[in-house]
């Protein structure tokens, strides 16, 4: 992808390929939308680049607690029957999907 | 309505004929399903010692329910029952709370005025011209109009607090981990928080007390047990320290903003607390570092709706499985989860994670440094809510306009402290009534303390006792 500064503008081609990143099948007239808009949010996030963040550690959890697992004992868990009542499209037992190897690709 | 509290001390019940007439007209778009038959069957079953007694509370779209959809306000997941209750579900139910239905929001939570919902704006109970705020804007804008005596709501960037204030109610957002967010649906997991709202401080404190505490099932939940918030609750705070940033009060607010919390200063000063002057410079970037990480675990998180397990499908034909994801979910979300989706998939992409989504990361640590830093020299911050008071629907058309709504609310989520917003005031400016909310904010864990100092300016002030023209 198009490794230009995250200041410089973004062009249709970024945009789609990040569309594309997202599974979002968006079209010309979105495309142009979702420029504009992440255009004037990157306008506004870019002030975080006024502040020094030199030798500082990411945080990327409020709590820095570590993840607590529970016991390796088997509990209630949902039914198949309970599990496939939302698929959209559900053969016997089975999610039902189109074949998973297309042309495209 | 009668408070959660005074139908405990008065020892009765609500009555299944009050619950059902407050139900009966939603003009508001409050909610998006009422559940009338069971209010009635649980009604007529209720524990009289139960912690709740029958209080009525009402439930947000994104949190899980066996009974009824639970839709994020989202196209995407119409008709989608959940096989699980969330954990503050079963805690309500246990406790004798009657949950009376689920409440309109943002889409997935994404918003701060209710009007990015699939199934229509929320309208604010003071101004029906007006939004209610958001995400969370049904379950405040239920609360406000007299609906029902409580409701959840969820708070990832000010998404309790700021509809709270716009609708002139009690919302509260408490310490990252104090909750369990087992059965939210996931909007950005390191940020999001079940809040609570009602009439009252003391109502809020006992729907916390059922709700909080460890749960095994969120393994982000806090393992130290949650302290008693109801019991010292009327205790005021001897030589309380209130710190008031000078970041907070300016010329961004409106006028009457900033009177209506200089004037609660002053109330404080008057019940016998210490005004210190402190310094919270990052708050001018709080709402930019907001909005690299909600957007990437956003994108992160949403990734789950592809049109498989559950939710929308495509009814187009497609020639593979990609296909199928990228048109299901086009599809499916609105324009702001799309945007969202987009912004937080760019910042974590090749070749920009580091200088966004790390750099915030680092910034988000630099704000917690920032509030620990305050904290040693105050036991709580207060500010006003929001900037202003609640804008008119469909009034704010570009994202940052509607994003600068949480310049005072989302530094909170950043660093996972506690926060609420009670009222303290009114415009009266606009041809009608409109609320202003006072924020205030504890340390990690402080929850006790906070919800005391706010109990201490709501029994000095009358403001939470106001009630919309609508619903007098």
């Amino acid at each position: 992808m198009n490794q230009s500064q995250p200041d410089s503008p973004l062009t249709d081609e970024t945009v789609r390929h990040v569309a594309n990143l997202a599974r979002l099948a968006l079209s010309d007239q979105e495309i142009d939308t979702a420029k504009t808009d992440l255009t004037s949010i990157f306008r506004h996030i870019d002030k975080l680049n006024s502040i020094n963040t030199d030798g500082v550690e990411p945080l990327d959890h409020p709590t820095e607690l570590m993840n607590h697992t529970r016991d390796d004992v088997a509990g209630d868990t949902l039914s198949q029957e309970q599990v496939l009542v939302n698929a959209p499209s559900v053969k016997d037992v089975y999610f039902d999907v189109p074949k998973v190897l297309g042309d495209s690709e | 309505m009668k408070t959660i509290s005074s139908t405990i001390a008065d020892a009765t019940l609500n009555s299944i004929e009050e619950t059902q007439r407050q139900l009966q007209d939603d003009t508001l778009n409050a909610f998006h399903e009422i559940w009338h038959d069971s209010i009635e069957k649980k009604s007529l079953d209720l524990q009289p010692d139960s912690p709740l007694q029958g209080a009525t509370v009402a439930i947000k779209d994104n949190i899980a329910t066996i009974q009824g959809t639970t839709t994020c306000g989202s196209k995407m997941l119409d008709g989608y029952r959940s096989p699980f209750d969330a954990t503050v579900i079963q805690r309500l139910e246990d406790a004798g709370a009657i949950l009376v239905g689920k409440t309109n929001c943002d889409e997935f939570a994404m918003g701060s005025s209710t009007e990015h919902c699939a199934w229509g704006p929320v309208r604010n109970p003071w101004d029906s011209t007006r939004v209610p705020g958001g995400s969370s804007g049904g379950s405040a804008a239920a609360v406000a109009a007299r609906m029902c005596q409580a409701s959840l709501g969820s708070d990832t960037g000010g998404s309790v607090r700021q509809p709270a204030a716009f609708c002139g109610i009690v919302g509260y957002k408490p310490t990252y981990g104090a909750v369990s967010r087992y059965g939210l649906v996931a909007f950005a997991s390191s940020l999001d928080q079940i809040g609570i709202f009602s009439q009252t401080v003391e109502d809020t404190a006992r729907i916390t007390q059922v709700i909080a505490g460890f749960d095994e099932l969120d393994s982000t939940s806090n393992p130290d047990a949650f302290p008693n918030v109801v019991e010292p609750l009327h205790t005021p705070i001897e030589k309380l320290r209130i710190g008031v940033p000078s970041q907070y009060l300016g010329e961004q607010n409106d006028e009457e903003v900033n009177e209506a919390v200089t004037a609660a200063i002053q109330t404080y000063k008057e019940l016998g607390a210490t005004i210190v002057d402190i310094e919270l410079p990052l708050t001018d970037v709080g709402v930019s570092t907001y909005y690299v990480l909600a957007p990437a675990e956003c994108s992160s998180n949403l990734a789950r709706y592809d049109g498989i397990r559950y939710g929308h499908r495509t009814s187009s034909p497609c020639k593979d499985l990609f296909e199928l994801y990228s048109r299901s979910r086009a599809e499916g979300f609105g324009d702001e989860v799309k945007r969202r989706i987009m912004l937080g998939t760019y910042v974590l992409s090749s070749g920009y994670y580091d200088a966004y989504y790390n750099n915030a990361l680092k910034i988000r640590r630099l704000i917690c440094e920032e509030y620990k830093s305050a904290f040693s020299e105050c036991d709580v911050i207060l500010g006003p809510t929001t900037p202003t008071v609640a804008f008119k629907i469909g009034e704010k058309i570009d994202p940052i306009s509607m994003y600068i709504n949480d310049v005072y609310t989302a530094p909170t989520n950043i660093a996972g402290t506690c926060g609420i917003s009670i009222p303290c005031g009114f415009s009266e400016k606009h041809g009608c009534k409109l609320p202003i909310g006072l924020h205030l904010q504890a340390s990690w864990h402080n929850d006790s303390q906070l919800l005391r100092v706010a109990q201490m300016f709501e029994s000095a002030t009358s403001f939470h006792k106001e009630i919309p023209e609508c619903c007098s």
